[in-house]
């Protein structure tokens, strides 16, 4: 078994998307752009949310109240800690590694992570529910966990698919057998780690349970159906598949019905496209 | 959609989850041509199946079709392979999506006499295919799985 508490010890800091990072990079080196500006880019990425994150909830700010998103992150530390941390982050990761044990490149997290977060408000639109940036951000790094196994886990892959094939696992569970825990736990143990704020570091551990969540808690069910559109989507999806769970009880729980998870994926496809219009990216 | 008749050309589209991706082509004049849709049926939204007919099966597949026939392609040559369609585990109506694109395809092809000569459909996988213009090949790539022609 991999010794996951080593590994964890061992995660610093997250390498961004190289084109939201260059993007970004390009907009700091002029002398007249605003926050704004580099927020609508930044916001997209979850390795400099979570890098922003983690040092406003650091015990070196001493905040009375944890903070939840980029832009409250933002008005703790000011532009040019930001400018800071946007500039401090490195891509070299992105291309050292020879391959990933989940079959996933650095750009699937990156488009299921953003592909989510953009689900994720039009689910709050559709079901009534207030788009707040905790939704936002939550769903943005409901993955986190994934990005370190991707890296770390290599031979126990096979293992892994192999229960999902032949012994009628979820990925997850399977993950769970293997590991002693799914990417889940690992990615809610970063954010315990990292001081992040309850309710976030809740809907990253639960987000593919989400009946194990309060009943008043909000974010996690909402985490988990902007999740499981974005795998149907097959956007970010590697050896894992589609091998997770379909939960009827969060459809009804927010009164939606099967068309409306087809509406969500029309009006998705129109927000991602706008994202990569502002990133100017290709495919 | 893509559609083509320059033998040096492969269409590739990736990562269909429960969407479907369809592939035609006629061995004659080396035409072909690629769709892949993400929902069933356009009744959902007529105007977005206006702005873009290829999100949807309806509104797509014959378009795909009569794109290949203005290269030369003819309907009884056309060689048509299917993949995709995947599905959640355990699922409910509310999330076999996978399952109604193929049926609506099921469906369109029935009523307009259309065979199926290779499909790799539904399952918890994720697929890529391409389509080769030169040999009319499909490669399917599974991730994390690896590669079969269909």
């Amino acid at each position: 078994m991999i010794d996951m508490q080593n590994i964890l010890k061992k995660i610093d800091k997250l390498p961004p998307f190289p084109a939201v990072y260059r993007k970004a990079m390009q907009l700091l080196q002029k002398p007249d752009t605003s926050v704004d500006a580099l927020i609508q880019v930044i916001q997209y990425d979850q390795a400099i949310t979570a890098n922003v994150l983690r040092m406003c909830n650091s015990a070196y700010y001493g905040l009375q109240r944890k903070i939840h998103s980029l832009r409250d992150g933002l008005v703790v530390l000011g532009n040019n800690q930001l400018m800071e941390i946007v500039s401090g982050c490195t891509v070299v990761d992105f291309y050292q590694k020879k391959g990933h044990g989940y079959g996933l490149e650095r750009g699937d997290l990156w488009k299921s992570a953003i592909s989510s977060a953009l689900i994720s408000q039009i689910i709050c639109k559709l079901i009534g529910v207030a788009e707040t940036p905790t939704i936002f951000t939550a769903t943005l790094l409901h993955d986190l966990g994934k990005m370190v196994l991707n890296d770390f886990v290599w031979e126990e892959n096979e293992k892994i698919v192999q229960l999902v094939e032949e012994g009628g696992y979820s990925f997850e569970e399977a993950e769970q057998n293997v590991l002693g825990m799914d990417h889940a736990e690992v990615g809610a143990m970063i954010a315990e780690q990292w001081s992040f704020p309850e309710d976030i570091i809740r809907a990253i551990r639960l987000h593919h349970s989400p009946e194990k969540a309060p009943e008043d808690d909000v974010i996690t069910p909402i985490v988990y159906l902007s999740d499981i559109a974005t795998i149907m989507l097959g956007i970010g999806v590697g050896s894992d598949g589609l091998s997770y769970r379909g939960k009827e009880k969060v459809m009804k729980r927010f009164g939606l019905k099967e068309k409306d998870l087809e509406r969500v994926m029309v009006d998705f496809y129109e927000a991602y496209n706008n994202v990569q219009r502002i990133l100017s990216m290709d495919e | 959609m893509k559609v083509s008749n320059d033998p040096d050309e492969v269409l590739v589209t990736y990562s269909l989850g429960s969407c479907i991706a369809l592939a035609v082509y006629d061995p004659v004049v080396k035409v072909g041509g690629m769709i892949h849709y993400m929902l069933p049926d356009s009744n959902l939204d007529k105007q977005k199946a206006k702005e873009r007919p290829f999100m949807f099966a309806n509104t797509g597949i014959p378009v795909l079709f009569k794109s290949c026939f203005k290269l030369g392609a003819k309907k009884n040559r056309m060689i048509v392979r299917v993949a995709g369609g995947s599905q959640l585990m355990d699922q409910s109506e509310f999330f076999n999506i996978g399952k109604r694109n193929y049926a609506a395809l099921r469906k369109l092809f029935w009523r307009n006499n259309v065979m199926i000569k290779g499909e790799d459909i539904g399952g918890n996988v994720n697929r890529t295919m391409s389509l080769n213009i030169k040999t009319g090949t499909v490669t399917l790539k599974i991730s994390g799985r690896g590669e079969v022609v269909l």
